[in-house]
């Protein structure tokens, strides 16, 4: 909501700097947004009037104007408008006055011709948008006078009022709680007339049908009025707070909305045909509102509707055909409460939101709509002139208010932890009124006060947070299960940094084609019933096709390396639905050449040592049948043989799609049963030398090296300790291995525990492992 | 024959003195001490000798050999060390060092784990809840109204069966004290998701960090106190605080903290995070929903918090664009790996 501080200074006498109201308003609650300077708050700048003018000699855009400044002496402006004529009136800037956007005007000759100031549009004194030409001045206004007293200097605040609190949405409500929180005298409102004892029902005018919705209507008939433009101070405040002038009518129901918060809706009673009706839309029923839309309407929607049609939104937006106009003279002025809910729906259903809408839906203040209504027509007297009909006219009542709460002081003191010895009279500030105990009654524009809790808050408020002072405990708290996980991820996170990765972070959300980007399809993801856009509509089921983004972003911003993983939740249907993963994406330079090394590219090995490392556990590749996404697929599986994860190849047209002209290898697992879990244990330390012995062997080409370590392990050698394959060979030639074969090289490591190996022991235990490969794999020895 | 050794000896000293490599060293070795060396040969004719002279030349002999072996150990260490030296003098220490990959933490992780390690030192321990939330746990059990329009399709994200992605973390609350007894310290670091545009300033889906403290005598003084100690950790103990009144259905008095730090914003008051006094509106639900009374609001009371963290490194690392923080960019991630 825009706030004018004039406006609010005409009801409140607020002597304190902009800054300070600011801090005020802050501080009550009302977080100031943005802050706009309006009005003529430059010097220098007057009101004068065009005596007379002729065009320039030397050129044809521009007149030369002789204007009356004032002061008696004839002045001369050469001016480049068109839309005036001798004797308006125009702001005219002095030499030495400077213009908003900083320009400084002189004296000076144009095209030859002495120009002694300069005469000003409405945009180049930030009055308003329109450049089109000259602002055109008041034939009143007082020529010499300082623009300033035409556009007083105003600064308009951007307010965000949070929307608990209906009643801080108009002029009066924000001087009514800065009044209390500043505690100055009370918040003043002009005098309204009194029409509380002018009330009669009438079916014949008013028919609430839905009182759910509208239990209160008002409507007072003024008669014989003249349509014409708003007085400049009225044009001026709808403007300040960001409204566009219509005319005096329409100007009167959105100023008094400003003024007091309860919107209003001026009729013209030429178009109603019979009574107004409150009622319930019709299914199918349609209106055209005032914003040259038309909308079909449900049951469910609240309308004011004459006898045969609808015809308004209640609360929302009035209908086009029945608004007033030029030629409207007799007005009827609706005032009423509608129920909140009724408002939302309509306007949400819609998406139609006006001011109005905003207001009702959030609660106005039923006990103050006769008095808007009042003010109205005070004002229609007084711009429009007419009279007003003896009688208002009601439907239903004002909803009945009238509620109680207590406030504890002890308990204020406890929730605080700061004693307010005068909380009492703070709430009395507030407009509260003790009602007997420690019990309150809430004022009816105070509908969010309904609890102990509410009204604390409201101490709290008035008292200053400020003042309470701060404690600070600290205490033993049992660590979670989710601390641990947290821990153990985090232990994880910083293994894989170490290792060159970079984390990746990517959002939840996913297109359903991602859902082939996965090492394991499914179809048992879970969707959105309401996505905002097709490409994210899916729960990811997996962290990688998130990790394919990024190195596709990654590799099209020219990196030679892709080395991400990603540790976060992936969900599906089933239990449980939601878990959380680990994902690693390699490809490129794993190392770039360098004066003492050389480059090497990112290999499924290298991939398989990085998950070895950063878990701290073996992990097996099982060979499985390829995918479209992964023509190279395996199973993980992990010492124990629990299948863990996946791991694979990317496609080369898909990796080729991303920009990768390296192999794209992915693995995705999960990171969370005992993964990093393990406790450590001391094992003694090795006492005594090791011997290590090398075998080199030919082998069929397809013989897996796994079947050499089983072939290893299956002779229970309790002397052998490690083996490491240290040389692999193929020959494509066939001439040093023939092709279908390839030579491997292991080196095998033996100790004891308790003694030092003799030679002849070691070379024994060499012996039965060779014969044990050779026997089970039928490989050639190379001795 | 005294003479023999005598000159042999000189020789071979003076021939070891003159080496210059490891090679002439080694073959000077040989020379002397070899099987067919010279001291060897010596050692042959000393059956010639006659018996008396035996024991003495073979002294000798004995001496001759540890002197040369003496003078090729002592040379070959001086050759070595000359080597040494030369290798190190040509040693250009300027040349760059080996590179070694470098990974880091997305930046989020890192001001996360920031935050739980400060709010851990007072004695909050972690709780977790799920993405996918039910509309209770999501609105109801916090005291959301019914036609509150954080519930609407058109803000919050929904699942066909009615549940939705929560949208924030304040589920975690509810999750802990339906699964727990007071007192209860807890803080839920998890994503929460809004529905929005995608732009530079907004995702719809962002990282907050939930805390709730309930207890049998929590007051406003204690939200202040912790969360004054949270960003002074969290920031520097330059930072400035303030709380400002709110509102929140979920808490009354609801405020929202701002900061003031030179470097942050141009060092204007910053809106960090929302909190405020648990709404016994709240611990009514949550009764109802364990069946009992464990919360009952005249016996405990507790404060509430939740910071979003995009926000907060977006002014802390001076980012222009929010989506940086999800396009994963190494060159990005890398600036935050130092």
């Amino acid at each position: 909501m825009k706030l004018s501080l004039n406006w609010l200074k005409e009801m409140l006498p607020l002597t304190c700097s902009v800054p300070e109201i600011v801090e005020a308003l802050t501080f009550a609650g009302v977080e100031v947004e943005g802050r706009q300077q309006r009005g003529a708050f430059f010097e220098k700048v007057i009101v004068a009037q065009i005596e007379s003018f002729e065009p320039h000699p030397n050129a044809d855009r521009l007149s030369v104007c002789r204007v009356n400044d004032g002061s008696g002496l004839p002045r001369q402006v050469v001016c480049g408008a068109k839309n005036f004529s001798a004797g308006d009136n125009v702001p005219l800037a002095l030499p030495g006055a400077v213009l908003p956007d900083g320009e400084k005007i002189r004296a000076s000759k144009l095209r030859g011709t002495e120009s002694e100031g300069m005469l000003c549009s409405a945009r180049e004194l930030n009055l308003a948008e329109d450049a089109a030409g000259l602002l055109i001045l008041p034939g009143d206004a007082p020529i010499g006078a300082s623009l300033s007293d035409l556009y007083p200097p105003d600064t308009v605040l951007e307010l965000e009022v949070t929307p608990n609190r209906p009643d801080l949405l108009s002029h009066y409500g924000i001087a009514r709680d800065l009044s209390a929180f500043l505690d100055l005298p009370p918040a003043k409102l002009p005098e309204i007339s009194d029409n509380s004892d002018r009330v009669r029902e009438d079916p014949g005018v008013v028919r609430l049908e839905a009182p759910e919705g509208c239990p209160f209507y008002t409507a007072h008939v003024i008669r014989g009025l003249r349509v014409r433009p708003s007085p400049g101070w009225l044009r001026q405040k709808l403007e300040a707070v960001g409204l566009r002038s219509i005319n005096n009518v329409v100007d009167v129901t959105n100023f008094v909305m400003l003024e007091l918060g309860q919107p209003l809706h001026a009729f013209d009673l030429s178009k109603i045909r019979g009574a107004i009706v409150v009622r319930m839309a019709d299914p199918g029923e349609r209106l055209r509102a005032l914003d040259e839309k038309e909308y079909e309407l449900i049951p469910d929607d609240l309308v004011i509707a004459d006898t045969e049609l609808a015809l308004g939104l209640a609360g929302v937006m009035g209908g086009e055909g029945s608004g007033v106009t030029a030629t409207t003279t007799d007005v009827l002025l609706e005032a009423a409460y509608f129920n909140p809910g009724f408002i939302r729906r309509t306007s949400r259903r819609l998406g139609l939101i006006s001011e109005s809408s905003f207001r009702f839906e959030r609660g106005i203040d039923p006990e103050a709509v006769t008095r808007a209504s009042s003010r109205a027509i005070d004002l229609f007297l007084q711009l429009a002139g007419g009279e007003a009909d003896e009688s208002v006219v009601v439907g239903g009542a004002v909803p009945d208010w009238n509620r109680t709460v207590e406030m504890r002081p002890e308990r204020c003191h406890k929730l605080l932890g700061m004693n307010v010895p005068d909380s009492a009279q703070l709430l009395v500030r507030l407009g509260l009124k003790p009602a007997g105990g420690n019990r309150w009654e809430i004022p009816s524009y105070r509908q969010d006060l309904a609890r102990e809790a509410d009204l604390i808050e409201e101490v709290c408020r008035m008292a200053g947070i400020q003042k309470i002072s701060s404690r600070l405990f600290a205490s033993a708290t049992e660590s979670s299960s989710a601390d641990r996980t947290h821990d153990e991820l985090m232990r994880l996170r910083q293994r894989l940094a170490g290792l060159g990765l970079f984390e990746a972070r990517s959002l939840t959300l996913i297109d359903e084609q991602a859902l082939e980007y996965t090492l394991a399809p499914t179809s048992d993801a879970l969707a959105l019933r309401n996505p905002l856009t097709e490409d994210q509509k899916i729960l990811r089921p997996s962290l990688v096709p998130g990790l394919v983004r990024a190195a596709e972003r990654n590799l099209n911003r020219g990196s030679s390396s892709v080395a991400v993983f990603e540790i976060g939740r992936v969900f599906k249907v089933g239990t449980p639905e939601e878990s959380v993963s680990l994902a690693v994406l390699v490809c490129g330079e794993r190392q770039s050449k360098s004066w003492n090394q050389g480059s090497a590219i990112f290999d499924l090995f290298d991939l398989k040592g990085i998950l070895k490392t950063a878990l701290s556990r073996d992990v097996i590749f099982m060979r499985e049948d390829p995918i479209s996404f992964a023509p190279l697929l395996c199973g993980i599986v992990d010492a124990e043989g629990n299948s863990v994860g996946k791991v694979g190849q990317l496609r080369p047209s898909l990796a080729k799609e991303i920009g990768a002209r390296d192999p794209v290898l992915v693995a995705e697992l999960s990171p969370t049963p005992g993964a990093n879990l393990q406790r450590f244990r001391y094992r003694p330390l090795d006492r005594f030398p090791a011997v290590t012995r090398d075998v080199a062997f030919v082998a069929n080409r397809e013989l897996k090296y796994q079947l050499v370590l089983d072939a290893f392990a299956s002779a229970n050698e309790p002397l052998l300790v490690d083996v490491r394959l240290f040389d692999l060979f193929v020959d494509p030639s066939g001439e040093k291995v023939p092709r279908n074969k390839k030579s491997l090289a292991c080196s095998l490591t033996y100790r004891a525990i308790d003694r030092t190996l003799t030679q002849e022991e070691a070379n024994a235990a060499h012996s039965r492992l060779k014969s044990q490969i050779v026997e089970r794999l039928g490989v050639a020895l190379r001795e | 024959m005294d003479n023999d050794l005598e000159r042999l000896q000189q020789t071979a000293l003076e021939e070891i003195q003159q080496a210059r490599s490891k090679l002439a060293l080694e073959n000077l070795r040989v020379k002397f001490l070899g099987k067919a060396g010279e001291i060897s040969r010596l050692s042959e004719n000393m059956r010639n000798l006659p018996k008396e002279d035996r024991p003495r030349i073979g002294k000798l002999l004995n001496e001759i050999r540890n002197a040369v072996t003496g003078a090729l150990d002592s040379r070959l260490d001086a050759i070595e060390a000359e080597g040494t030296a030369q290798v190190l003098s040509d040693l250009d220490e300027t040349l760059p060092g080996t590179q070694f990959r470098v990974g880091g933490l997305h930046p989020l992780t890192l001001l996360q784990d920031q935050a739980i390690r400060i709010l851990r030192r007072l004695g909050f321990a972690l709780a977790d809840g799920p993405d996918v939330e039910t509309e209770w746990h999501c609105f109801d059990a916090l005291n959301t109204p019914a036609n509150h329009p954080a519930r609407n399709d058109s803000d919050t994200f929904y699942l066909p069966d009615g549940r939705l992605l929560r949208s924030h973390t304040s589920t975690v609350q509810i999750r802990t004290m339906c699964a727990q007894k007071p007192p209860v310290r807890v803080i839920g670091p998890g994503a929460a998701y809004r529905r929005d545009e995608i732009d530079a300033t907004h995702l719809n889906q962002f990282n907050q960090l939930e805390g709730l403290y309930v207890d049998r005598d929590v007051s406003v003084a204690d939200l202040k106190g912790t969360l004054e100690y949270f960003v002074r950790e969290l920031l520097s103990s330059e930072v400035e605080t303030r709380l400002r009144p709110h509102y929140f259905p979920f808490t009354e008095p609801s405020f929202e903290l701002d900061i003031r730090l030179p470097g942050i914003q141009d060092g204007k008051w910053m809106e960090l995070l929302g909190c405020g006094m648990v709404h016994p509106a709240v611990f009514e639900q949550i009764n109802a929903n364990r069946g009992d009374s464990a919360y009952d609001p005249e016996d405990w009371t507790g404060f509430a918090f939740g910071i979003g963290l995009e926000r907060l490194a977006m002014s802390l690392f001076g980012l222009p664009d929010i989506r940086l923080l999800i396009e994963n960019d190494q060159r990005f991630l890398a600036q935050f790996a130092r």
